[in-house]
């Protein structure tokens, strides 16, 4: 069945005289069936280990396999994949049809009637019958998303690539586009691969995200696990919008000492910690309360710089009370609480709600509790 | 892909054994997936497309070229058929000591920069004319390219007439400036500068659509940020414009000298026959008359080569600086 | 060798400062100045035409006695000369086409697939761009470099008994050059119409190619199915441009034809001696050969022009 393995898959690409590692030494396994996502910022890769898997790319050492054989060395004409690309890279000389039997025409011994019966149904399920003889000129955007997919989903293949294949839909249709692929993933049950830099793709879509920087795979894991037990700093702050606020601290025996704050840390979470000394406090701007009083162990008074008001919740951007101006973190609290700049106010930071990253290597040695 | 399904299942080292070894027999001992391997996955299956093109322009432009040389290395003339057991160079020895091949090599000389600045010039000053927003402008452009698209063989027919003595346009108009005849093609001072006259009017259409690509290239906000800082249009022209059209003064430039390099077929027909009006004899005539009208196989080769020289003197920076820019 | 190209009517010209106070002002000295200019050089270009033109309908009286682009008066008119130009042409018109016409279909297929081996196809480009160069600079060589060669390699080649069949048939063994120039014309030709479809395969959508290997077709299907079908717009530019160098070309039909008494002999070649004497010269003669020998690639310029300016800028 359609497994798909990467093996310390790595790829260099010549520059000059030195080369570029692109990718390097990727480890994933998707299970058949199975959606995952691969995100990262731009240029870290994803798109090259997604053209690789489909042989477009060559793969400079490692190894991937298609349903438990090597396909290094196969090309991606025989290697039953579908992809969907950005620009849908329809043929613009054939009609909706033509471009959906190219592929069962030039892959496969089916006739001419089975053809036509496959791209039928296809194009029932991408809701386009009525296009069919239309050519991706006289189609809109929506409906040229929904020709690729359909020339995609028409060959039946071992595994859907998916190179951001939303990021030219205006944000109604994407979120439109998005549901639907869920719908099509369940229905279909085809392993997919799919690429983004839109972490609420990655957040609402995948079974699994990979998240990949400078071709290194950071983490594979849920999207729940990502968000909340991130493995490291790169991860936290790259997963969640606004992303979490990180605080440089040093760990002076049960204190943690940062240059406008001390953080007192329990016994379980000291524990976690160990003998680092050199660490990077992190916080999610949700998990930063109000506080009624400064009396709490993990209270703080701050003075608020700027609030954007988002209608549901405000973004509140605050300052420590003994930090210089501009050097703010975000808090975001409900949309009724009246704050506005200047206002001097206490938070709370939650001790179960912090993380504790390694300063130097960047790792996760402690993650927030999560209520089982 | 669904052969073998049962493999992939427990340990990945196994796989990973099975899966080389696998390869292994399909790549390593097939010449198709070395030569693959080495020149790139596409290489063999894509060669049934180049290769034999490639092979027929190696044959006729480089294996000739190479063939050249050896010839213009032996003493082979008349009849029969070159002997390639003795070579020198006392081809080119005697062409430095023939006066009509030195005077041939300045003539090329004159005309290749001479041709390609005024051409350059007035295709300059026609596309931008023709850029000022103009109405027509389709009509115009096509009736200045025109004379491109006819033959050196007619437009050599045009020009004899347009320098006639008697009754040629030139001497007409300038008679009736009150300035005596002229005799164009007589004149051996004169003649080479009417044929870059001639060839002028036929290829300043080329230089103008290279220099109004170019110009149409240029963004906007240049033209209105020039407005802005009060140029007036001759300064905009001079200070922001031109100096953006390098790359097309460069190309087409190269693609000038070569058709000046070309001019044979105009001289020929021109007085319709391998010797061309004194004073505009060019190493390109030179070599043809050599050949076809003495029989000198050997010593036409080696103006030949002398030519082709000249020209890689001029293409070869210009494809190294193409191929630099990635533009190959 | 611009990348890029033409500019379809570009609209650099909203931001002419002249047009703007042109079309606030009405027509000021400098749009007069401008237009004058543009008529100057229309005229420029157009009188050697014109004058060949008036004068290939004028007898010899007529030639001599009036103004060389006054059109020919009453008794000085005539088709004398165009009816003797066409006798003495003729057969060359139809000799041209017997080459121009396979060499130019022939090169732009060949350079179609050449720039289509080298461009969308997947091998290192280390090695690629010898084999680019190479092409791009065949466009450059000066033929008298190759004609030496190029004779000898013809006169080994033993044509004339290759073609026995065709003399057997009761055509004339001249035509045998007809072949030569067919070859030689694609193998020269090569280069530019390779140059040419490359600029264009260069801007075809990478993706939809890989889309259609990942659809399962071979190298020779995608041409065949993708990049042939889409190829059109440049088919028509290549044509144009190769029909017109072919036609008009007159060295190679010197070297390999040779003298214009052939029963081969192509127009140009009859052209180029028409109308000289010793006598002296016969201009309305050569007026009337030269319109006809040049009527083929003018009726193509007229209906393609916009394609062969795209040609030659490229």
């Amino acid at each position: 069945m359609g497994t798909l393995e990467l093996d310390g898959v790595t790829k260099v690409f010549p520059d000059g005289d030195g080369e570029v590692v692109a990718v390097d030494d990727v480890d994933i396994e998707m299970r058949d069936g199975e959606f995952l996502v691969v995100v990262g910022p731009s240029g870290c890769g994803k798109s090259t280990t997604l053209r690789m898997v489909a042989g477009l790319e060559t793969i400079s050492s490692g190894e991937i396999r298609l349903a438990g054989q090597r396909v290094n060395d196969v090309k991606p004409q025989h290697r039953d994949i579908a992809m969907v690309f950005q620009s849908y890279a329809l043929y613009p000389h054939m009609t909706v049809e033509g471009n959906m039997a190219f592929g069962l025409e030039e892959s496969t011994e089916l006739s001419d009637e089975e053809i036509e019966t496959r791209v039928a149904d296809a194009a029932e399920t991408m809701g386009i019958a009525e296009l069919l003889d239309r050519k991706p000129a006289d189609l809109s955007g929506g409906q040229r998303q929904r020709v690729a997919l359909g020339r995609a989903i028409v060959r039946d293949p071992e595994v859907f690539l998916m190179d951001e294949p939303l990021s030219n839909l205006d944000a109604k249709l994407r979120s439109e586009m998005r549901t639907e692929l869920q719908r099509l993933q369940d229905e279909l049950d085809v392993t997919t691969m799919y690429v983004t830099h839109d972490q609420t793709e990655a957040m609402t879509m995948g079974d699994r995200i990979a998240i990949l920087n400078a071709g290194e795979l950071q983490q594979v894991a849920t999207p729940l696990e990502c968000y909340h037990e991130p493995a490291n700093r790169f991860v936290a702050g790259f997963i969640g919008d606004p992303s979490m606020n990180f605080f440089p601290v040093e760990r002076d025996d049960e204190t943690l000492v940062a240059d406008v704050f001390d953080y007192p840390l329990s016994a379980p979470t000291l524990d976690d910690v160990g003998a680092v000394t050199d660490l990077t406090l992190g916080v999610r701007p949700e998990d930063i309360a109000l506080a009624g009083d400064s009396s709490g162990e993990h209270t703080f008074s701050t003075v608020v710089e700027v609030v954007e008001p988002m209608g549901d919740e405000n973004t509140v951007y605050l300052r420590f009370a003994d930090a210089p101006e501009g050097e703010t973190f975000i808090a975001t609290v409900g949309g009724l609480q009246q704050v506005s700049a200047g206002d001097e106010i206490t938070v709370e930071i939650p001790e179960e709600t912090i993380h504790l990253f390694d300063g130097v290597s960047g790792e996760a040695v402690h993650n927030r509790e999560i209520d089982e | 892909m669904t052969r073998n399904t049962d493999t992939g299942d427990d340990s990945g080292d196994a796989v990973t054994d099975g899966g080389v070894a696998e390869e292994g027999q399909r790549s390593g001992f097939s010449p198709v997936a070395a030569l693959n391997e080495r020149f790139g996955s596409d290489f063999v299956e894509s060669s049934q497309f180049w290769l034999p093109p490639f092979l027929l322009v190696g044959l006729f432009v480089y294996g000739a070229i190479i063939w050249n040389l050896l010839i213009s290395l032996t003493d082979f003339t008349g009849f029969g058929t070159p002997d390639y057991s003795d070579l020198d160079f006392q081809m080119y020895s005697r062409a430095l000591a023939d006066s009509g091949f030195v005077d041939a090599a300045i003539n090329t000389f004159i005309l290749l920069v001479g041709f390609t600045l005024v051409t350059l010039a007035l295709g300059l000053g026609l596309a931008i004319l023709i850029d000022r927003n103009i109405r027509f402008e389709n009509t115009f452009r096509t009736i200045y390219l025109l004379p491109m698209s006819l033959s050196f063989v007619v437009t050599a027919q045009f020009w004899a007439w347009m320098f006639n003595f008697n009754n040629g346009v030139i001497n007409i108009v300038i008679t009736s400036l009150g300035l005596g005849r002229v005799d164009w093609i007589g004149n051996p001072d004169i003649v080479l500068w009417a044929v870059m006259f001639a060839l002028m009017w036929q290829f300043a259409g080329y230089a103008m659509v290279v220099f109004l690509a170019g110009l149409r290239a240029i963004p906007n906000e240049h033209y209105e940020a020039a407005k802005v800082d009060g140029a007036s249009t001759v300064r905009m022209y001079w200070r922001v414009i031109i100096p953006q059209l390098k790359g097309s003064t460069i190309s087409a430039s190269v693609v000038l000298m070569v058709f000046a390099l070309k001019a044979f077929d105009f001289l020929y027909s021109l007085v319709g026959g391998y010797r061309p009006p004194n004073g505009a004899d060019i190493l390109a005539t030179k070599m043809v008359r050599e050949a076809y009208a003495n029989l000198n196989w050997a010593y036409a080769s080696a103006v030949a080569i002398t030519l082709f020289v000249m020209t890689l003197g001029i293409v070869g920076p210009y494809l190294y600086y193409q191929y630099n820019r990635g533009n190959l | 060798m611009s990348n890029d190209a033409r500019t379809d009517g570009g609209t650099v010209t909203e931001a002419d400062p002249g047009a703007s106070a042109g079309l606030l002002s009405g027509l000021d000295a400098y749009r007069v100045l401008l237009y004058l200019g543009l008529l100057g050089m229309l005229t420029f270009f157009l009188i050697p035409i014109e004058s060949g033109l008036v004068t290939s309908f004028k007898t010899p009286s007529g030639v001599s006695g009036s103004l060389p682009f006054a059109p020919p008066t009453g008794g000085t008119f005539t088709f004398e000369k165009w009816r003797a130009a066409f006798d003495a042409l003729g057969r060359g018109l139809i000799n041209s086409a017997l080459y121009a016409i396979p060499a130019t279909v022939i090169s732009a297929l060949l350079g179609s697939f050449t720039a289509y081996g080298l461009t969308q196809s997947n091998w290192k480009q280390k090695y690629k761009a010898p084999v680019l160069a190479l092409l791009v600079a065949g466009v450059f060589i000066p033929y008298q470099a190759v004609l030496v060669p190029l004779s000898q390699f013809w006169s080994m080649i033993p044509l004339q008994e290759w073609l026995g069949f065709l003399w057997a048939l009761g055509i004339n063994n001249d035509y045998a050059s007809v072949i030569e120039l067919i070859i030689t014309h694609v193998a020269y030709g090569l280069p530019i119409c390779t140059v040419l479809f490359r600029s264009y395969y260069k801007n075809m959508s990478e993706e939809m190619i890989e889309a259609a290997r990942l659809d399962g077709a071979s190298i020779r299907r995608i041409y065949r199915r993708i990049v042939l079908p889409l190829s059109g717009p440049m088919f028509a530019v290549v044509l144009i441009y190769q029909f017109t160098q072919i036609w008009n070309d007159l060295l190679f039909t010197l070297v390999l034809v040779q003298t214009e008494s052939s029963a081969a002999a192509p127009i140009v070649l009859i052209l180029a001696g028409l109308g000289t004497s010793l006598e002296g010269q016969d201009f309305a003669l050569r007026m009337a050969g030269a319109f006809i020998a040049a009527l083929p690639t003018l009726a193509v310029y007229i209906a393609f022009g916009e394609e062969f300016a795209e040609g030659v800028a490229t």
